[in-house]
């Protein structure tokens, strides 16, 4: 008879020395794991509020501005600093961390500064425009000086509304009636863009990343332009529905392009394929006044007229996270911080307000055992999102009365809109009209 | 212009075609030349974006992934297929990971065919055994009464009560005693719960994962207490007098009475009433136990009839095995870890082994015996096995003794659930974890595995009729939710549903007293049908008999006002 009976080695299960960690031993079978999925839910729920919890998304307001503030732009190769234009004709830099201004131009323009950007070569100079007709070219630098009078300035025909600059030369475009290109050493503009037939107004102008000589603008015409420099010529011309009011290239997908929209929608457009968007945003109560990609092209920020600021996943149109404050007013600008960890947005407050990109993101130093865990917490909710309680606790967000109301009389409005078209084509012949889809309706011409 | 767009790659000319990716290439004399359809923007990110090849995983996909080529969603059907895909593979490794653990579990094993492991005796296992497993066999001598012992979920400690009321909870490794009290009142039966430190006494379970302290009296009340946060959770009126047998499934933490009517109840907070009830004993219950070791499928239960009954939980249709014990007194019965039963009755502890414990046999005979063990104190009132360990305790009225049982105890646990090794931080730990994944009390089902899985679908569809075609073939209507329905249709299901003036008293005293009724237009209308179906019937039989074909009717004037098909 062989009699063996069971006896555990207290070595392999006790540390070997004092201070050692315990060992720690598994079995897999589920049966020495009941209710394992009952209790990975409740992980789940519990991981979905503290999630919300945790939501403290607010971070700092930046003051300095007299009247509202126009347009933001973050200084390549910096994540701390940051320009603003004013109304009042002000630009301020920011430092985000220490929360202090870098360098102040009160009167850098007469009436508002409608667009601003840095030249590539470590930010060093800064460009401004406004609609007092001038570009200026600043000089900025850390050690908290004021310039007095700019390196030069470009005098233009008329009010200028946007600027941007070359990825690698020193190139500059700038929109007014028509989209201009500027050399930083010519006090002329060396070219002039425009699409034969259009006599609009350009309110945005931007150039591709990657592919450093296209450039996109936006008009009042409803518009969204392709120019390349290399041919000077306008290549695409799309005419929408509504027009938009502000666009952000991809900094990922170079053929990317996102618009934001008068509608209340964002889209996002392949640029070879421009008769439809490839994904249309919808949560915005108002108008969309901006739009900006984070620096990794996952996500985007828009601020709009109804006074909020939303975060957005790529290629999911719906649900997105949303910021308010009581006392922030129409949002004008804002962009992505450039370690996709920060949001900044400015409002007709007079404030440059910092988010979080993250609601619930812990500041300061994260312990490899706290970073697995939030992964793990974060796995978990998207797991068990089909469920309806967890996903009530993710999805709930409190929204200001305003908003709340004009959301609900939206969603009124077209369910109305939608019933009324549904009962016009049950009237109708059968295959007389088709439904069309939200996607083919946007794009009313494509021209070239 | 066009050159530079090319070279640009970025936007192409608008007239071209939009580009196809499945074109087969058939042109094989030029293989190095850069395929015209591949996209530029894509190939180049591609490359930086993919999982670096250290990181792949390089085996094959193991069999039977389903795929979700009907999905049309290309976004819903890649996340699900990947999910798959990675569920398959997350269980291959588990089916590897079952080599890492480390001890085996313990057995008698014949090597004579005329030998029999029930022959074995105490004095042989302890001396074959090793010396750390050898001190699982003791004797403790007490006095007050017949005791009554509980292994916390670890193994580590014991908790021991006498009917007089003498309590003590210790460490039987070390032998380090943790609380001895004498209570000074008659004391029925202990419980840990969630560790060694708390404990409680009378007839109790508690139910760990949720938290829950079920206790029940002699008034016959299910009480359903939190121990986390004092409440009591729900109360329970059981209608059949006091209980001397309860036991939990540690499965689905339903908790299982046995009463003095030779009922067997199974209870969950959630249900008024037992969520099963049958007849299982000619007497009272004294003794029940379910099986951990098979997922909670099988209970075992003890009459004072002297039987003892195996039952399957999934099919409450008669016992799977049942048999009579040797002499008199309350048998007592209890499951291991890993599927061994045994059975105390008289001055006898027998114990048998899986699987010959649940195969149906019909003659009343015990199933083969394992082992067997004579304990002279009578009576025999608590039998618990150790777990992760090879052990065995039984109560009786000189005090208690523990014997060896070799296979009964699961080699291996896991520190994540019970760590009889566990230190004074781990224990700590493990409890806020435990508090934090407190199963509500409110998904206590029969079924565990319900929560996770898909809502059965809803009663209120919007389904029409199955359409039946000519082949007789049945295809349901594409059904469309309540939600998409249009307006002017949601409305007029809204109406139908709408229950308005059931509920008024006449109507409801009318509806009573129309169930014993004929309506003389409801048996006419029956009538009417009835008359048609039997008339179809004969015209069917005429057309078989001559022959399949159809009796031609003459032409008449009046076929024109007839009702086209």
């Amino acid at each position: 008879m062989k009699i063996s009976v069971l006896q555990h080695d207290p070595a392999a299960h006790l540390p070997m020395r004092h201070g050692d960690p315990t060992p720690v031993s598994r079995n897999l079978n589920p049966l020495m794991h009941p209710f394992s999925r009952a209790r990975e839910r409740t992980r789940a729920l519990n991981a979905a509020k503290m999630d919300r919890m945790f939501a403290k998304p607010f971070v700092a307001a930046l003051e300095g501005h007299i009247d509202a503030v126009e347009v933001l732009c973050r200084q390549p190769g910096s994540l701390t600093s940051l320009a603003s234009g004013s109304w009042d004709g002000g630009i301020i830099l920011h430092n985000l961390s220490t929360r202090k201004q870098i360098t102040s131009i009160p009167q850098a323009h007469k009436g508002k500064v409608s667009g601003l950007c840095f030249s590539p070569d470590e930010g060093k100079r800064l460009l401004s425009c406004g609609v007092d007709r001038n570009i200026k070219l600043w000089a900025v630098s850390d050690d908290n000086t004021t310039p007095e009078v700019p390196l030069s300035v470009f005098p233009g025909k008329a009010a200028f509304n946007s600027i941007d600059h070359h990825r690698t030369e020193s190139l500059f475009a700038t929109a007014s009636n028509t989209v201009q290109i500027w050399d930083e050493t010519k006090s002329a503009s060396i070219s002039n863009l425009t699409f034969p037939t259009s006599t609009e107004t350009i309110t945005s102008v931007r150039f591709n990343m990657s592919e450093s000589s296209v450039l996109a603008s936006i008009g009042t015409d409803r518009t969204f332009t392709l120019y390349d420099i290399r041919t000077g010529k306008a290549e695409r011309r799309v005419v929408m529905q509504m027009r938009s009011n502000a666009l952000s290239w991809s900094p990922t997908f170079p053929t990317t392009v996102l618009l934001a929209s008068e509608d209340h929608n964002l889209y996002t457009f392949d640029i070879r394929h421009l008769d439809s968007p490839t994904q249309v945003y919808k949560a915005h109560v108002a108008a969309v006044m901006s739009c900006d990609w984070s620096p990794t092209g996952l996500e985007f920020v828009s601020g709009g007229w109804d006074r909020t600021v939303r975060i957005w996943q790529e290629g999911k149109g719906r649900q997105p996270e949303v910021y308010h404050t009581k006392r922030m007013q129409r949002v004008t600008s804002s962009v992505f911080s450039a370690d996709a960890r920060f949001v900044m947005s400015s409002s007709d407050d007079g404030n440059v307000r910092i988010w979080k990109a993250k609601a619930s993101d812990k500041l300061g130093v994260v312990t490899a055992r706290e970073r697995a865990a939030m992964e793990y917490r974060e796995k978990l909710k998207d797991r068990w999102r089909v469920d309806s309680e967890i996903d009530r606790v993710a999805r709930t967000r409190h929204l200001p009365k305003s908003v709340h109301q004009t959301s609900k009389l939206k969603t009124a409005m077209l369910e109305a809109r939608r019933v009324k078209e549904e009962r016009r084509r049950k009237h109708t012949r059968v295959g007389e009209s088709k439904p069309k889809p939200e996607k083919k309706k946007l794009v009313i011409a494509e021209q070239s | 212009m066009d050159a530079l767009i090319a070279k640009a790659d970025a936007i192409q000319p608008l007239q071209k075609k939009r580009k196809t990716y499945h074109t087969s290439a058939p042109s094989s004399s030029k293989t190095k030349s850069p395929s015209k359809n591949a996209d530029p923007t894509l190939s180049t990110i591609a490359k930086r974006t993919s999982i670096p090849k250290s990181l792949q995983d390089s085996r094959p996909l193991p069999e039977d992934v389903p795929t979700y080529k009907h999905i049309a969603n290309k976004k819903l059907r890649t996340h699900l297929s990947r999910q798959s895909e990675q569920g398959a593979r997350a269980k291959a490794l588990v089916e590897d990971a079952e080599m890492l653990l480390m001890d085996e579990a313990g057995g008698l094993e014949v090597e004579d065919e005329m030998d029999r492991t029930w022959r074995v005796g105490q004095t042989d296992v302890v001396q074959n055994s090793g010396q750390e497993a050898g001190k699982g066999r003791r004797e403790f001598k007490l006095d007050g009464g017949p005791y009554r012992s509980r292994y916390t979920r670890n193994g580590r400690h014991l908790a021991i009560v006498g009917r007089m009321g003498h309590v003590s909870t210790f460490d039987w490794q070390s032998g380090t005693v943790h609380a001895e009290l004498q209570l000074e009142e008659t004391c029925r039966d202990i419980t840990f719960l969630q560790d060694h430190s708390f404990f409680a006494a009378t007839r109790l379970e508690f139910l760990p994962y949720h938290w829950l302290l079920a206790s029940v009296g002699n008034p016959g009340y299910l009480k359903y207490q939190d121990t986390s946060t004092g409440q009591l959770i729900a109360e329970h009126r059981t209608k059949l007098g006091a209980c001397n047998a309860m036991t939990q499934n540690l499965h689905n933490a339903v908790i299982h009475l046995g009463h003095q009517n030779g009922c067997i109840t199974l209870w969950t907070p959630n249900l008024p009433h037992p969520a099963v009830q049958l007849l299982a004993h000619m007497g009272p219950v004294v003794s029940l136990s379910v099986d951990p070791s098979e997922g909670g499928r099988y209970m075992a239960s003890a009459g004072r009839d002297g039987t003892v009954k195996v039952w399957d939980c999934r099919n409450w249709k008669g016992a799977v095995r049942e048999w009579t014990v040797r002499g008199g007194g309350d048998p007592e019965v209890e499951w291991s870890q890993r599927g061994y039963l045994a059975v105390a009755s008289s001055g006898n502890v027998n114990i048998y082994h899986p699987p010959s414990i649940h195969t149906p046999f019909h003659i009343r005979t015990p199933p083969p015996l394992y082992m067997t063990h004579p304990i002279p104190h009578r009576p025999l009132t608590s039998v618990r096995f150790a777990p992760f360990q090879d052990v065995l305790t039984v109560g009786h009225a000189a005090g208690l003794s523990s014997i060896l049982v070799p296979g009964s105890g699961e080699p291996n646990f896991d520190s994540r659930e019970a760590d009889p090794y566990e230190n004074k931080k781990a224990r700590s730990e493990r409890e806020v974890k435990a508090l934090l994944d407190k199963i509500q009390p409110d998904l206590i089902t029969l079924d565990p595995e319900l929560i996770g899985t898909l809502a059965p679908v809803s009663k209120l569809t919007t389904e029409v009729t199955p359409v039946i075609d000519a082949k007789g073939k049945t295809t349901p209507r594409t059904e469309v939710p309540y939600a998409r329905l249009p307006r002017i249709d949601r409305l007029r299901e809204r109406e139908k549903r709408r229950m308005r003036g059931k509920g008024k008293s006449m109507k409801r005293y009318l509806r009573k007293q129309r169930k014993n009724v004929i309506d003389p237009a409801a048996v006419n209308r029956r009538s009417e049908k009835a008359g048609k179906t039997r008339e179809e019937k004969k015209r069917a039989a005429a057309i078989a008999a001559a022959g399949g074909q159809e009796e031609k009717k003459k032409p008449s004037a009046l076929d024109r006002f007839k009702r086209s098909k």
